[in-house]
């Protein structure tokens, strides 16, 4: 199985550079919190009492319903998960195709009897099983400690997990293809940070187009936002979701994944021609 | 000599590269063929398009035209590079694996399955001296280390044809003899192996046939024994250190030195030899020896480079050729030690 002999590579350099490990850490920390430091005195479902690290937090005489509470909380979590989780997943995964395409490593790779597409997507499925895992230990280890304490179980937090991966995705596709292109580390994070950012505003782009003088730049904001990750979009219907007030709208995610999966294609096209 | 079902083939092979509007071409109508079981040796100055030579005909760059066989394959067909070992120059393995996990990883890129790595990784450790430092990580391996571990993952997946581009860059003379015992037992199981080497006398130990490149074109090629068969140079021993007048001995291109209490003089030419010896009879001196030398392979490679270099040895490209003239030597040349 090559593909696995990929993926464990991918594994093998994580632990080397501690990104795994920093990343193990800081959840661990995080769910210690939660664990020890949190405590929550519920009384007949609402919200009596909240002290951190053993001191109160004013409740300013309300009794908010924990089932609220819970929720209010899971969707904080989750948006900031998506802004800071993408941004963390970018940074740890941003050397591979630099890495990879190094003078020296390369030929060692490409000459044995394995299709170049082969090589760049085990790696992909390699950094992809990688930040799964992250995830899946730190939103897994939220959810069972959050629910265990409160007794509210709320599967919407999975999905909006899932959701949050599936927009990595997306800039790991993208991250490929600079890889590809530049065989730079720098530039394998900054453009996808860059591209995260501009897209936010983009979700008005229907306002900005209307505000722009010239009807070649309304178009280019238009193409813009349906080219680009819909990075506001898909952060505010994680959000809804967590909070049980709406589902996932369906554009905003499949122009999304289109994006990064084009960007994929290229990727695989242009290293299958590339010289090294 | 033209190898019969080549392993190896390219014929009319170009690379251009383009940086920046400039074309500069590494290769240029190379015709090249590699038999089974033969070791060839690729020589050429730097910049020579040695390393692209052989980055095009593994398949790890396309060849801008031209075409290049590999087992009758385009070597940019996966199944072309089965059983292929490469070991590149100035490889990189990455940092993070130790030489274990790097014979692991690339072995299963080859396609070996567990069961055989389990058996040899340990045994190409061995193999090439690194037994007791399978699990260290490589970024603590000396350059040396690091070199026979490439050439460990080359052989990992038991490959019938070998490329090695500097296989003894930066490893100590016992390593060499080491890599060359290798190479031999390699040779020995009829291997097909293709080496790109600056070491000369190494090429010149292990490589039955060598061609060479300059600006990209094969300008000289033939085997070992061809390219430095005695030609019309002759070295002759006087026994002793007779007192003689040297300059009663000297003959016109003759060099005359002293080398282990004899007096040896090298001449140019069959003429100059039997002067030479009706001289040292009339002076009543002893001849230990009379022997024709063979150029070696540095020889070779400097007269063809520099005749190109001059723009006099068009004429040698592709074909066994007298080196076109050859530089005075300031020393005499002693008979290569291998007695060929």
């Amino acid at each position: 199985m090559k593909t696995w002999a990929l993926v464990v590579d991918t594994w093998r350099e994580a632990l080397a550079s501690f990104t795994l490990l920093g990343f193990l850490v800081v959840s661990i920390l995080f769910q210690l919190v939660l664990v020890f430091a949190l405590n929550l005195d519920i009384v007949d479902g609402g919200l009596a009492a909240v002290s951190l690290f053993g001191k109160a937090m004013p409740m300013h005489g309300r009794t908010p319903g924990i089932q609220e509470v819970v929720e209010t909380g899971q969707a904080t979590f989750a948006g900031m998960l998506y802004a800071m989780g993408v941004f963390l997943a970018v940074f740890a995964t941003g050397s591979q195709v630099p890495h990879l395409l190094r003078r020296g490593t390369v030929d060692l790779y490409l000459s044995r009897p394995t299709s170049r597409a082969g090589i760049l997507l085990s790696r992909f499925l390699g950094a992809v099983t990688l930040v799964a895992a992250n995830f899946i230990y730190l939103c897994g280890g939220v959810f069972l400690i959050i629910s265990l304490k409160t007794g509210v179980w709320n599967p919407r937090f999975f999905v909006a997990t899932g959701l949050i991966l599936v927009v990595f995705l997306s800039f790991l596709g993208f991250m490929y293809l600079v890889g590809v292109l530049s065989a730079s580390t720098p530039l394998s994070i900054m453009l996808p940070y860059a591209i995260f950012i501009i897209s936010m505003p983009l979700a008005a782009h229907d306002r900005i187009a209307a505000a722009m003088d010239s009807r070649l730049a309304a178009n280019v904001v238009q193409g813009l936002y349906w080219v680009l990750p819909k990075s506001s979009e898909i952060g505010r219907d994680i959000v809804s979701l967590v909070l049980g007030r709406g589902g996932v709208s369906i554009q905003p995610l499949v122009t999304t994944v289109a994006f990064g999966a084009v960007c994929l294609v290229a990727a695989v096209v242009l290293f299958n021609r590339k010289n090294v | 000599m033209e190898a019969v079902n080549p392993v190896i083939e390219a014929t009319a092979l170009a690379k251009e590269f383009r940086h920046w509007g400039r074309v500069v071409r590494a290769l240029d109508g190379v015709d090249l063929k590699v038999g089974r079981g033969e070791v060839f040796g690729l020589l050429g100055a730097n910049g020579a398009g040695k390393t692209t030579l052989m980055k095009v005909l593994l398949g790890l760059a396309a060849p801008t035209t031209g075409r290049v066989r590999l087992r009758g394959r385009d070597p940019r067909d996966t199944a072309a590079r089965r059983r292929v070992g490469y070991l590149p120059e100035g490889h990189r393995f990455p940092a993070y694996l130790t030489g274990r996990s790097a014979l692991w990883l690339f072995g299963r890129l080859a396609g070996v399955t567990e069961d055989d790595l389990g058996s040899r990784i340990p045994a190409l450790l061995d193999l090439v001296g690194l037994a007791g430092r399978g699990d260290d990580r490589l970024g603590r391996y000396s350059k040396g280390m690091t070199q026979r571990l490439g050439l460990a993952a080359a052989l990992i997946d038991e490959p019938d044809v070998l490329f090695l581009d500097e296989p003894t860059d930066g490893v100590d003379p016992v390593g060499r003899r080491h890599i060359r015992d290798l190479l031999l037992e390699a040779r020995g199981r009829g291997t097909t192996i293709f080496i790109n080497s600056h070491l000369l006398s190494e090429v010149e130990r292990t490589c039955d046939r060598v061609c060479i490149i300059h600006n990209g074109r094969v300008v000289r090629e033939g085997g070992i024994d061809e390219l430095t068969r005695p030609g019309q140079r002759y070295k002759v021993r006087l026994a002793g250190a007779p007192a003689v007048d040297l300059d009663r001995l000297q003959i016109s291109g003759a060099s005359i030195a002293s080398v282990d209490g004899h007096l040896e003089v090298t001449v140019e030419s069959l003429e100059a030899l039997n002067a030479l010896i009706d001289r040292a009879r009339a002076e009543r001196l002893l001849i230990a020896e009379v022997a024709p030398l063979r150029s070696n392979l540095e020889d070779i490679f400097i007269d063809t480079v520099s005749g190109e270099d001059r723009g006099s040895g068009r004429g040698a490209r592709g074909s066994e050729q007298p080196a076109p003239n050859r530089p005075p030597s300031p020393e005499p040349r002693a008979p290569r030690e291998d007695g060929r």
